[in-house]
């Protein structure tokens, strides 16, 4: 069964814990001090937002019908098997044309510090369970990674999915 | 069930993905295309061009894609004819492809002024690969370039020749200002900048009223609807492109501002869909009928086409025909929807140096324009595509904070997004 990172909206107390958990995950170095040493600059790839009283992480929902998927004119951007949409790892190069960015209803995807080049959730943080960094972070379960039924994980992306993503959709 | 595609550019390959993925291994595809090479990303060129990429580092889809996706591959080969009585298209060979449903993603080619010397060796469009190379392999001897038309092509190709070390790179436009389809002055005007900082040069008014020819017959200059003669050795025509409508056409099928297709993307002919460049579609904003023209809408289209030719019927919904995003020099510029509207909103933020424009009609946001910082980009298209009411969040859109606004679209009772513990 697919897994996937839930949001537990209600528990989010803005610590941002999983912020630096993933940039970290995301350096050659795995560790900020070495990190920092190294010259790198960590980038997160989650984002918490304050609106008022509620606070919340967001990152990449690895749509079923992603968006940004088909805006990707380098053809850099791609599912792998397990579900994961990202722009790293395949033949083609991510080009920064930010067409990705331009259709994200989540504006889930940033860039480089650079700017150069599209970051995302690449779920390349997965420790030996398999649990990525963010989640792990996590000190207040508002993050889960848990098995989805297909089922389910349709519902979910219908439930943030339907009220941002509007026209995506099918198929 | 043998399923052909002709074209295999963003509408093609979203298309033959998808009929593989939803129409499992069974279904019989194949893909023909004129151009004699693997699929590759038109969009680009400009990168090719100024040497920061390969011909190898654009393709598409990475070595041995069709194969792998179990397409047969016809390369090089131009579709001539379609009958779609006896289901059959013709190549140019000779050959005939009968199939059981046809997609046409023939995409759209380059409109060329009809002025004297258009032909001239020298006067390039930049659409296909061959363009390029063409480009490329008078570089070395180019001193003066002259790109006619201030679109989004045009300035991408003008900014790639002076990356490419054509010394002197001259844009005639015939509007009094750039990109006048897609941004308004304001970022415009910074985009000229930004332009004219890498070097470029700008003519405004400008219309090409001749392509003359030296002694050798390659191009010497241009001469201007004003009775200006520029000297040029390239010329660059950017002036927008033409749907590629000819088989359907010719086989009896309905043309408007590109091939006229329902919902389901079929055209009026039976078993044939059409998807990308080559079709029309209404504005969702507008209700306008326009020629589609854009890579997310060919790809999108390409998908949706493929379901339907499976007989999944899915109803493709009117996209956005203005949803653009790119990058000069150091500029990042999104526009989407519409321009003009009942309220407009602009802020410039001088600590980042980006420009916001908001349009609004009534409770909803209908368009946008950022320049500068583009972050967040998607959010704002999301409402403009899908009409929720925005006008209580237009102070954090005008200030970039796109993740609160996020948070706030979020009814009360979602907030929990799934059940846990
Ligand atoms: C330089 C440049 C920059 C661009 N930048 C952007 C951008 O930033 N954003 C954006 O949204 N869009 C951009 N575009 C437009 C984008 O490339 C097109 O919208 C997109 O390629 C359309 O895809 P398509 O599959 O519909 O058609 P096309 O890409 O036009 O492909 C159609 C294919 O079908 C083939 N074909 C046609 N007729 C036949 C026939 N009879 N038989 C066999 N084969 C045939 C053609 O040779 C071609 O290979 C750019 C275009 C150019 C040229």
């Amino acid at each position: 069964m697919p897994r996937e990172i839930l949001i537990d909206f209600a528990r989010c107390t803005g610590c941002l814990s999983c912020r630096l958990a993933c940039a970290v995950a995301h350096t050659q170095a795995k560790s900020l001090f070495d990190a920092v040493l190294a010259g790198e600059k960590p980038r997160a790839r989650i984002f918490v937002h304050q609106l008022g009283q509620q606070k919340a992480p967001i990152n990449c929902r690895h749509c079923t019908d992603a968006p940004c998927l088909d805006a990707c004119m380098a053809g850099a951007m791609y599912r792998k098997e397990d579900g994961t949409v990202t722009n790293e790892g395949g033949e083609q190069r991510c080009v920064g044309c930010w067409m990705c960015v331009m259709v994200c209803p989540y504006g889930a995807i940033t860039s480089d510090a650079a700017g150069t080049v599209a970051l995302k959730c690449d779920r390349n943080c997965r420790d030996e369970s398999g649990t990525p960094a963010c989640v792990r972070a996590c000190p207040t379960g508002a993050l889960v990674y848990t098995e989805v039924e297909d089922y389910s994980a349709h519902r979910r992306h219908g439930a943030l999915g339907k009220i941002l993503a509007g026209g995506a959709g099918a198929p | 069930m043998h399923f052909v595609v002709i074209g295999t550019s963003a509408a093609g390959i979203a298309a033959l993905e998808t009929l593989r993925r939803l129409g499992g291994t069974r279904a019989r595809l194949t893909a023909v295309t004129d151009e004699p090479s693997e699929p590759y990303s038109r969009c680009l060129l400009p990168d090719l061009l100024a040497g920061k990429k390969s011909e190898y580092s654009i393709r598409l889809r990475p070595a041995g894609f069709f194969p792998k996706l179990g397409v047969e591959f016809l390369a090089g080969f131009k579709v001539v004819a379609l009958h779609p009585e006896e289901k059959k298209v013709f190549l140019e060979d000779g050959r005939q492809l009968s199939f059981d449903r046809l997609l046409v993603a023939t995409g759209a080619s380059p409109v060329m002024p009809e002025v004297p010397g258009v032909d001239t060796r020298g006067v390039f469009a930049l659409r296909t690969l061959q363009d390029a190379r063409e480009m490329a392999s008078l570089f070395p001897r180019v001193s003066r370039a002259m790109i006619l038309g201030g679109g989004l092509v045009g300035l991408k190709a003008a900014l790639a020749l002076k990356v490419a070390g054509v010394p002197h790179v001259t844009v005639a436009v015939a509007s009094p200002r750039l990109l006048t389809r897609q941004l308004d002055e304001e970022a415009a005007a910074m985009v000229e900048r930004e332009l004219t900082a890498a070097g470029l040069e700008f003519i405004y008014n400008a219309q090409p009223r001749a392509f003359v020819p030296g002694p050798h017959g390659t191009l010497a200059g241009v001469e201007l609807a004003d009775g200006r003669e520029l000297p040029a050795d390239l010329a660059v025509v950017a002036k927008g492109v033409r749907p590629n409508v000819q088989l359907v056409r010719e086989a009896g099928g309905l043309v408007g501002a590109g091939i006229e297709v329902d919902r389901y993307l079929r055209t009026s002919l039976p078993d044939v869909f059409a998807a990308g460049d080559c079709v029309q579609v209404t504005d969702r904003l507008t209700g306008r009928k326009t020629n589609s023209a854009l890579w997310t809408l060919a790809a999108e289209q390409g998908r949706y086409a493929a379901a339907n030719m499976l007989g999944l019927a899915r109803s493709y919904p009117p996209p956005l025909t203005r949803l653009n995003s790119a990058r000069f020099g150091n500029l990042d510029v999104v526009a989407v929807g519409k321009m003009e509207g009942e309220e407009v909103l602009r802020a410039f933020e001088g600590t980042t140096g980006t420009y916001r424009r908001l349009v609004f009609e009534g409770d909803r946001l209908v368009g946008f324009i950022l320049a500068g910082k583009v972050k967040g980009a998607g959010v704002y298209t999301a409402l403009v595509k899908t009409g929720r009411p925005a006008w209580k969040w237009r102070h954090l859109l005008l200030e970039g904070r796109a993740g609160r606004v996020v948070l706030g679209c979020l009814p009360p009772q979602r907030r929990v997004e799934s059940k846990i513990s």
